[in-house]
Parts: structure tokens; C-alpha cells; sequence
């Protein structure tokens, strides 16, 4: 699903060389999927121990993504809103993000996810991770979620966009189409939501 | 006096449905489609047709009850759909749902609980009492019916 890129260290000269980006081109990384010039970009806003955005991202993403994102359709970006009153959900994020850093972002969110139910009780998201990975990357996940201290930097841009887009529940997407953003907050039905970007698409 | 409260209670109804109207129509029409959805009432083909209508409907409504036109009908109307909101919102109470309502828009904290049944009770009855004001005003106006008798005789002028 979400194509993870390592960022590669540039020298000075190599990125002097380097053409100018465009401004619409998003850099890709590995909270984001689908084509960076797709006609529709969605930014998924989500909080790991949210069981509406479980909801969401069990029935609902995996739907979005097959129709949309791997047809060229939609740019999907997903974007980290632990909310306040969830006691380990900075901890779930830091642990999806240390993941993604080493290439398997997809796998340990979607086992955060699924296996909500479970850490919620006691906040050992570790086990759950645990059985996703192998020992090695088990041991750099946990390495870089003990000491990487850039590791929620991701997440305070997120929530700083999430206060812009106002945001007032998770899941939130943000539909932009034509510089337009549209702000939209709850769990759905996969069904409205393909009718409504079906229904952009043909504008 | 009578007169002047059904025009204030007219108003108020209008304006009501017009800010619902408004506040959903800037909205896209997945937003309030999520709010009815959360309701687990409607099934998920009509949900697009009833958010995309729903809101010209009370932007209609709106207008109808403020032009003076046929209140006690508009009242009517008014009230019914209200009366259906509300029998909607006591399901999913009782459910245990707390569905966001979405009545003026996402985000307005329309939760379920008891400040919403008490506001949204009184807009119930607002609407059925511009209702009946209006079949009252309605036949109070009507003019008395002319009395012509069967046999075609003028009445009686009484004794001369």
C-alpha cells in the first residue's frame, strides 16, 4: 500500500544539480500512497486508539485504496492526531512511525489497528508489533521509539495542519481537489464515499 | 397579541430552518450524509439522495414559513419533519448511539443527550403551535356564510 522511501542524504553539488520541484508535487515518504499527481489528494487524519478511525481504516481504507489510490486516482497521505484523552496512542504513533522509517510502516499500522482492542487494556503495543516483525526489525523499531527524538516530528506538522483543516474528531479526511479543501470529520460508510468521489471526478 | 405570536413563532421556525439549511448547504453533502448515517436508521443507498435533498427542503420550508404563505400547512410540514428528527434521536438514545446530528452543520455539537431533546422538543412545539395558529387565524378570517333559505322564501322580518 504505502511505498516507503528512506530519505537519501544529498551533497550540496547533487542537489544544486537537482531540478527545480514543482509546487504541487508532495514529497513522497512512507505515510503516503498513490500518485503525488493523482487528481484527488486525501489526508486521512486518524489516532490509533480510536476505534471509529479502526473502523475506518479496517473496512473502509483497504476499499479506498484498491478503487482509487492504485488506479491513479487519489494521492492518499495519512496523517498522525493522537488525541489527548487516549493514554497510549503518542506511544502507538511513535512505534508506526519507527516502522515506517525502516520500510514497514503498512504492516505494524495495520496490526496497531487491528489489535487495538488489545493494547488499549494495558498498553503493550510492543507484544502486538512484536508479531508482525522479525527480531531484527522488532529490535531497530524499538531502538528508534526509546531514542529517536525526531520521531514525533511528523506528528506535530500533522496536528499543526490538523488545527488549519479544524478538525474536531478522528477520523478526519481532508479532500483536496482543485486547491480545494474539504474538510470531513466521522467514520463512514465506503459506499458515500466512493459516490462522492466519483461524483468529483466526473466534474 | 395572538396575531403578533404567531408571526413571532413563524419567524423564529423560519429562521431556524433557514440556518439549518444554510449551515448544511456550505457543507459538502458527505458531511451530512455521515451525520444521518450515524443515526443507523437509513440504509446506506438513500443516504446520498436524503443529504443532497434534505437541506433544499429546509431552505424551501424556510422561505414558505417566512413569505406567510399557508402557515398552517407549512406549520404542519414544519412540525412533522421535526417530530420525525426527534423520533429519530429517541431511537438512537435509546440505542445507546450518540450519533452527531449534524442539524446545523458538523461540528456544532449537536450531540444527543438531554439539552438537545429539550431544545429540539420545543422546536417541535413551536412548529405545531404556529401550526394550529394558523387553522385558527385561518378560519377566524374566513367570512361568515351567507344564509339563504332552502325554500327560495326571504327569512321571516319577524312581526310588523
Amino acid at each position: 500500500m504505502l511505498v516507503a522511501q528512506t530519505p537519501v542524504a544529498q551533497t550540496p553539488a547533487a542537489a544544486q544539480k537537482k531540478a527545480p520541484v514543482q509546487k504541487t508535487a508532495l514529497a513522497t515518504n512512507f505515510k503516503e500512497s498513490g500518485s503525488p499527481s493523482a487528481p484527488i489528494t486525501i489526508e486521512l487524519y486518524t489516532d490509533y486508539e480510536c476505534p471509529a478511525c479502526r473502523e475506518f481504516y479496517m473496512s473502509s481504507l483497504p476499499l479506498l485504496i484498491n478503487d482509487f489510490v492504485h488506479t491513479g486516482k487519489v494521492h492518499l497521505i495519512h496523517r498522525d492526531y493522537p488525541l489527548p484523552q487516549h493514554q497510549f496512542t503518542k506511544l502507538a504513533t511513535r512505534y508506526a512511525n519507527a516502522a515506517g522509517l525502516i520500510g514497514k510502516y503498512d504492516l505494524v499500522a495495520k496490526q496497531i489497528f487491528e489489535s487495538q482492542p488489545e493494547w488499549d487494556q494495558n498498553g503493550n503495543i510492543d507484544a502486538e508489533v512484536a508479531k508482525v516483525l522479525s527480531a531484527s526489525d522488532m529490535e531497530k523499531v524499538r531502538t528508534l521509539v526509546k531514542t529517536d527524538s525526531a520521531l514525533d516530528d511528523s506528528v506535530t506538522k500533522d496536528q499543526a495542519m490538523g488545527v488549519q483543516d479544524r478538525l474536531n474528531q478522528t477520523p478526519t479526511i481532508v479532500i483536496v481537489y482543485k486547491g480545494k479543501r474539504e474538510t470531513i470529520g466521522g467514520g463512514m460508510p465506503y459506499t458515500i464515499l466512493k459516490s462522492y468521489l466519483d461524483r468529483k471526478l466526473e466534474q | 397579541m395572538k396575531r403578533g405570536l404567531l408571526i413571532a413563532g413563524r419567524v423564529i421556525l423560519a429562521v431556524i430552518f433557514l440556518y439549518a439549511a444554510y449551515a448544511k448547504l456550505r457543507e459538502p453533502w458527505l458531511q451530512f450524509a455521515i451525520s444521518i448515517d450515524s443515526f443507523k436508521l437509513v440504509p446506506e443507498n438513500y443516504l446520498e439522495i436524503l443529504a443532497r435533498t434534505l437541506p433544499w427542503c429546509e431552505l424551501a420550508l424556510g422561505i414558505a414559513l417566512l413569505s406567510g404563505i399557508a402557515v398552517r400547512w407549512f406549520g404542519l410540514i414544519a412540525a412533522l419533519l421535526l417530530a420525525t428528527f426527534f423520533g429519530a434521536a429517541v431511537r438512537a438514545y435509546a440505542m445507546g448511539l450518540t450519533p452527531d446530528c449534524g442539524c446545523f452543520g458538523a461540528g456544532s455539537g449537536d450531540m444527543l443527550g438531554p439539552k438537545w431533546f429539550a431544545e429540539h422538543g420545543a422546536m417541535v412545539l413551536l412548529a405545531l403551535a404556529v401550526s394550529f395558529g394558523g387553522f385558527v387565524s385561518s378560519r377566524s378570517a374566513r367570512p361568515a356564510p351567507e344564509v339563504t333559505p332552502a325554500d327560495g322564501r326571504l327569512p321571516n322580518p319577524g312581526p310588523a
